[in-house]
């Protein structure tokens, strides 16, 4: 047991984003152990009031680069529940697929480029290429395949071009589709490669566990392994979901001391978010090379070690490019149709939920009749997983305290990092000095 | 069939001066027609898709905002070798980035362009809003034209 101990850990960058680990050890007594995130990226709903349903999609698609598909399809989704508009079948297959790519995009660069540096034992990705050149470049292949998908559904890689109100402004041609398809066929030797690398430093992943809430969406009809459609479930919920429009009796925002982002809770204190919060609640309807996956780590349902997310996620890529071809198969079979798109404004309210690849998202707006946004809300993810990050810390560091200090602040960071929380994306500016 | 030159254009438009380099890209956009071997990108805060969209690129120039200690407003061209980041990063999240330590991967991996130019943008506000400031509003033709000139020499060596 550590006598004294301090480690501060802190994000000072810009503006509007950081998360700081702090643990203090007096005399050999825990004073404090908090997950800060002095932050709350709320200014966007600010920025949509007063603007037109049809500028709501291009304004969040900015909140986040990594997510912009995800923010794009929730809010859309919310504008669609507003103005009462339906999609076609086509419509929805095709903004199903824009959002598996950006899964397969995050997914891979949070395994690859995140995640994979500690199980080396390695600061970051950089100085991992010379000591795994061949699975870094694995991750760079499989990143650059998810990056062009995303390209061909959305318009463009990031902050999506094509989505609009009842549809899409632009769809891909049957040959281009075709082309996917075959590139995630071929794709798959590749996703088994970085399986194999992850899983021979798996016995580095901390062995950890937390009973934890875990809320996700759930899809019954048809029963799906589901990140766009369905309702709100936890292991808590006896199988049940609420409908999307029930998300704040799930969220139940509260303010807390430690932080300017609010923190959630549903049934407990805390409740997880995110890839392994889906596997909890659906595991069964994973596809067949993403149980396959799973298995091969060992990874099953009711896993409460959340350092297992990475897993989940790496599980996750496996189903996601296996029910992407058979759903191209679904659109090629139907044969793809130029649609028209009409939407006019009308006084409404309306929620959109989907799942970003760090968890549940939620979106929400009241628009007047001449379609004017008067109210937005949105919860991110990594709001929703603050108090289960502190919870976690919690529980990890008495277990741990006899460790060193450095094993104990890299095991926090870890911990941080397989959240992978969104606490600093709307700004990247370049902060540089002049050497020559 | 991807182009010989490539203008990235980074940032957040809603973040004010932090969009500057998004919004300068997508004004050069406007005059492609002038330059056939360049494509024009707005990337925005898409960090680490850098890397897929430099590969195969014989020349890059980024346009960003930068903190670089000048007066706001000023613009500054640079190459990766005359800089060094400050930035702090956490690594934490994927959502940080820092595009030198992205061109350091690139080159790394060996899918680096051989000539990388970057316009650094120094702010004068970053805040959430969906306007530049007047600074940089009241510069940003000079902008424009000052990476035209740089995209008519470039592409007059016969890229």
């Amino acid at each position: 047991m550590h006598k004294n101990m301090n480690i501060n850990v802190h994000h000072v960058t810009r503006v509007e984003g950081h998360g700081n680990i702090v643990v203090n050890v007096n005399n050999g007594k825990i004073e404090k152990l908090q997950w800060q995130v002095p932050e709350a990226p709320r200014f966007f709903e600010a920025m949509v009031r007063g603007r037109s349903y049809q500028d709501i999609q291009t304004i969040v698609s900015r909140i986040c680069g990594i997510c912009s598909i995800t923010h794009s399809l929730a809010s859309t989704k919310a504008v669609e529940s507003a103005l009462g508009l339906k999609v076609s079948e086509q419509t929805d297959k095709l903004r199903i697929l824009m959002h598996y790519s950006e899964q397969l995009q995050s997914h891979t660069l949070h395994v690859g480029y995140l995640a994979a540096p500690d199980f080396f034992g390695e600061p970051s990705v950089v100085p991992l290429v010379p000591k795994a050149t061949d699975a870094v470049k694995t991750i760079v292949r499989a990143h650059r395949i998810a990056n062009d998908w995303s390209d061909l559904l959305a318009g463009r890689t990031t902050h999506p071009v094509t989505l609009i109100p009842g549809g899409l402004t632009r769809i891909p041609t049957e040959q281009q589709l075709r082309q996917l398809q075959k590139t995630l066929k071929d794709a798959v030797p590749d996703l088994k490669a970085i399986a194999g690398v992850v899983l021979s430093v798996a016995g580095n992943i901390p062995k950890f566990e937390r009973d934890t809430e875990y809320v996700s969406l759930k899809q019954t009809k048809p029963p799906t392994y589901t990140f766009y459609h369905g309702g709100i479930t936890s292991n808590d919920n006896k199988g049940a979901a609420l409908p999307i429009e029930k998300w704040h009796d799930v969220t139940n925002e509260y303010v807390v001391e430690q932080s300017t982002a609010k923190w959630t809770k549903w049934h407990r204190d805390s409740y997880a978010v995110g890839a392994l919060a889906r596997f909890n609640n659906n595991a069964e309807l994973l596809s067949p090379m993403g149980k396959d996956a799973a298995n091969m780590f060992g990874l099953k349902k009711g896993c409460c070690n959340p350092y297992m997310n990475t897993v989940a996620q790496l599980v996750e890529c496996f189903h996601i490019v296996e029910t992407s071809i058979a759903l191209i198969d679904e659109l090629l079979t139907k044969g793809l149709k130029q649609e028209k798109v009409i939407s006019s404004p009308k006084a409404g309210k309306g929620s959109g939920c989907v799942e970003a690849p760090r968890g549940i998202l939620f979106h929400e707006y009241e628009f007047d009749k001449n379609g004017l946004c008067t109210a937005a809300d949105i919860c991110i993810p990594t709001n929703q997983n603050h108090a289960s990050m502190q919870k976690d810390f919690e529980k990890l560091v008495p277990e741990i305290i006899n460790e060193s200090e450095d094993s104990i602040r890299l095991k926090l960071e870890m911990l941080v990092r397989s959240y992978d929380p969104c606490i600093s994306c709307s700004t990247h500016m370049l902060n540089v000095e002049f050497v020559k | 069939m991807k182009k010989a030159v490539i203008v990235i254009g980074l940032g957040n438009t809603i973040m004010s001066d932090e969009g500057i380099g998004v919004r300068v890209a997508q004004q050069l956009s406007s005059f492609s027609a002038e330059f056939p071997q360049v494509s024009f990108v707005d990337a925005g805060t898409g960090g680490m898709s850098i890397l897929h969209l430099i590969s195969g690129i014989d020349k890059a120039i980024f346009v960003d905002c930068a903190k670089m200690g000048q007066q706001p407003g000023t613009i500054r061209k640079f190459t990766p070798q005359e800089i060094k980041t400050t930035k702090v990063l956490a690594h934490q999240s994927l959502h940080e980035a820092d595009l030198i330590k992205i061109i350091d991967l690139a080159k790394q991996l060996d899918q680096c362009p051989a000539e990388i130019t970057i316009f650094g943008i120094e702010p004068q506000t970053v805040e959430p809003g969906c306007e530049l400031s007047e600074t940089l509003a009241g510069r940003f033709d000079e902008y424009v034209t000052m990476i035209r000139q740089e995209l008519a020499k470039t592409t007059s060596g016969g890229l």
